[in-house]
């Protein structure tokens, strides 16, 4: 009957297109071919992003963590996969990011005088009002340096510079990200640059002159361990009420300005763990020691409030870091794709974007 | 295009009558809603968000982290109960309904015998699949809208409040509320349409009604047991269950509609899958 042959060569059709759309639902289309844009040097391109006006956006940025760390409890942000967050800003010092997760979502709203966050998992509100003296006269950090760091011209030549040490920089082709065409910016280190790092690419909105993704690249792969970016953005200005913050009925809220104690507290906390500086460049490593009682869990951290939820730190480590020894002594490894962190017995770290060798010398530096 | 189906698959020989289609529709409506079963079924679907309402206002304890956040946002938010409520029937309750209605419309036809009359009445096959999908239909968006009408009388009577707290940490008034509800209304619907179309599909090829609707739950079971593997994350986003989790985001303020949006267009393509192959297996099942 050729009506039943009609019908199933429609049906036949209609599996295919379903199936078809399935997959363009499950694999949404990556972006289009590079954008044709004016050649741009870096140097120009540095400096447009420091001079770049703060724009009003709305958008959503997508953080892929590919670090190869386990899942802790209590920060899924450090387990692989993506994760959401929404950025509102009015391109006037206010600004909103709100960072869902399956059934919460924590808020953070900066109006200008106030940052409040929120996290409706434990109905709490934190205000913490702006410290007038930090930058009292409207003055962005950026004036702060001196004269020379004032002006942006300068300063970017300077940051290039000082950059151009230990890696080469270069704007290598375009991107399209969030729909919008962007110069790739690329710092990659120099051949005797000891890191595991490949290579750092910041794609730059080429209209706002705002960052639109940045990407880590580590040796032996072209997937990014982390990588930033905007899944979508809406330049344009934003409702007015969504950067305020009422606490909802119900909230406990908390005053969270730092007095003067806390700030002894965290002096005194600092100078105790001594961080020091070794290397520079990109084998730049950060060594120290922790403060005593803290890896047993029962001190506090230096902001005075860490409690990592009654859990012992150093069994927590040990069990997804590795145990080491040599010449330096005794400690546990962690390795991910772009760094390397040392813990010793004895109470010594070194950290950085650095292969493990590189922290075994530099740990025998600590006092 | 089916019309002309419809057209292409009359009886050739002398044309007999066609039934109109609303007075099909509205036999096929009569049909369905007379069954007791599924009265009973929307009854004691009605009652859930009741349950819900009663246990959390009776509720005392204070436990407001993890992963019942959701809750512990409920008192005084009543407007919050029909989300609730529907976000927690997803995953079995209301494909239950869906399965069921569907695993009748053909299975239940053909084990009662009654489905090779219906095939050799003078309406083409395209069309009584029409008839019954859209039977289909409308029993899971009854089954829906009654979780959210009686949420939204139960939630402000039995937890008080007409608003809605989102999780954004702002209040919505009433008709934004209202809204947000409609929403979910309209999006777990076509949801559960889509589990009703594979049912439906199956229901073509058996003549046992239990086994489309075992075979229909089973495989939801199993979408929901592969969501949960994290090593298998290339393939959750084929799995219709994938976004079910995002009518969470409903209660967010600005209103993301993106994970939502991606949901309806994977229901779509699984609607059009199901309602394809039921189509293929009713236009060459033997009378």
């Amino acid at each position: 009957m050729n009506n039943r042959k009609v019908t199933l060569a429609v049906t036949a059709a209609g599996v295919v297109a379903g199936v078809v759309g399935l997959g363009i639902v499950a694999n949404p289309a990556g972006a289009g071919p590079a954008p044709t844009l004016p050649s741009v040097s870096a140097e120009s391109l540095v400096q447009s992003v420091l001079t770049a006006k703060p724009a009003a956006f709305a958008g959503s940025v997508e953080v892929t963590n590919n670090l190869g760390l386990p899942a802790l409890p209590g920060i899924p942000l450090t387990a692989d996969g993506v994760n959401k967050a929404r950025v509102w800003s009015d391109g006037q010092g206010r600004a909103r990011l709100s960072l869902p997760s399956a059934q919460s979502e924590q808020v953070f709203v900066e109006d200008g005088k106030t940052v409040w966050s929120y996290d409706s998992a434990k109905k709490t509100a934190t205000k913490s009002t702006k410290d007038a003296a930090k930058d009292g006269a409207g003055k962005t950090p950026l004036d702060q340096h001196g004269d020379r760091a004032a002006n942006p011209v300068t300063a970017a030549a300077d940051l290039i510079t000082e950059l151009r040490k230990t890696s080469n920089i270069a704007v290598d082709g375009t991107a399209t990200v969030a729909g919008r065409p962007a110069y790739e910016l690329v710092l990659s280190p120099k051949p005797d640059e000891r890191t595991l790092l490949r290579e750092v690419r910041v794609a730059v909105d080429s209209e706002l002159r705002i960052p639109l993704r940045a990407e880590v690249l580590t040796n032996g792969t072209n997937e990014p361990a982390v990588q930033v970016a905007f899944a979508d953005l809406t330049v344009g200005s934003q409702d007015a009420s969504l950067f305020t913050f009422t606490p909802p009925a119900g909230t406990k809220v908390e005053d969270k300005n730092l007095t003067a104690k806390d700030r002894k507290t965290a002096e005194e906390a600092k100078d105790q763990v001594s961080p020091q500086v070794v290397g520079d460049g990109w084998d730049t490593t950060l060594v120290g020691r922790v403060p005593a009682g803290l890896l047993s869990g029962n001190a506090t951290a230096p902001n005075g409030s860490t409690k990592h939820n009654g859990q012992n730190p150093a069994a927590l480590l040990k069990q997804f870091g590795m145990p080491v020894s040599g010449a330096w002594g005794s400690g546990i490894k962690i390795s991910t794709k772009v760094g390397t962190g040392l813990l010793t017995d004895d109470g010594r770290f070194a950290v950085g974007a650095v292969p493990e060798q590189v922290l075994y010398e530099a740990i025998g530096q600590v006092k | 295009m089916t019309a002309t189906l419809a057209e292409a698959s009359a009886p050739t020989e002398g044309r007999a009558p066609r039934a109109p289609l609303t007075r099909l529709l509205r036999s096929e409506l009569r049909w369905v809603l007379r069954r007791p079963r599924t009265l009973i079924g929307l009854g004691l679907l009605g009652l859930a968000p009741v349950v819900i309402g009663i246990g959390i206002s009776l509720a005392t304890g204070s436990g407001r982290n993890g992963p019942d956040a959701l809750f512990g946002l409920l008192k005084g938010n009543g407007l919050l109960l029909p989300l609730l409520t529907l976000f927690l029937s997803m995953p079995l309750l209301l494909p239950l309904v869906g399965a069921m209605s569907a695993a009748d419309a053909l299975a239940g036809e053909s084990a009662n015998g009654t489905l090779r009359g219906l095939l050799l009445a003078p309406v083409s096959r395209v069309r009584l699949l029409g008839v019954k999908a859209f039977g289909v239909a409308t029993v899971t968006l009854i089954a829906v809208a009654i979780i959210a009408v009686v949420g939204a009388i139960a939630g402000p009577l039995l937890l008080g409040g007409t608003s809605m707290l989102t999780l954004s940490g702002t209040t919505l008034t009433v008709l934004p509320s209202l809204g947000r509800v409609l929403l979910a209304v309209l999006w777990v619907t076509v949801q559960i349409w889509a589990v009703g179309a594979i049912a439906l599909a199956i229901s073509a090829c058996t003549e046992h009604p239990l086994i489309a609707m075992a075979s229909t739950l089973a495989g939801l079971i199993v979408c929901t047991v592969l969501e949960s593997i994290s090593s298998l994350g290339w393939l959750q986003p084929y799995l219709l269950p994938d976004s079910w989790g995002s009518i969470v985001d409903l209660v967010r303020d600005p209103l993301d509609m993106s994970s939502l949006t991606t949901g309806t267009w994977r229901a779509v393509c699984y609607i059009v899958v199901g309602l394809s192959l039921a189509t293929a297996r009713m236009a060459t099942k033997d009378a």
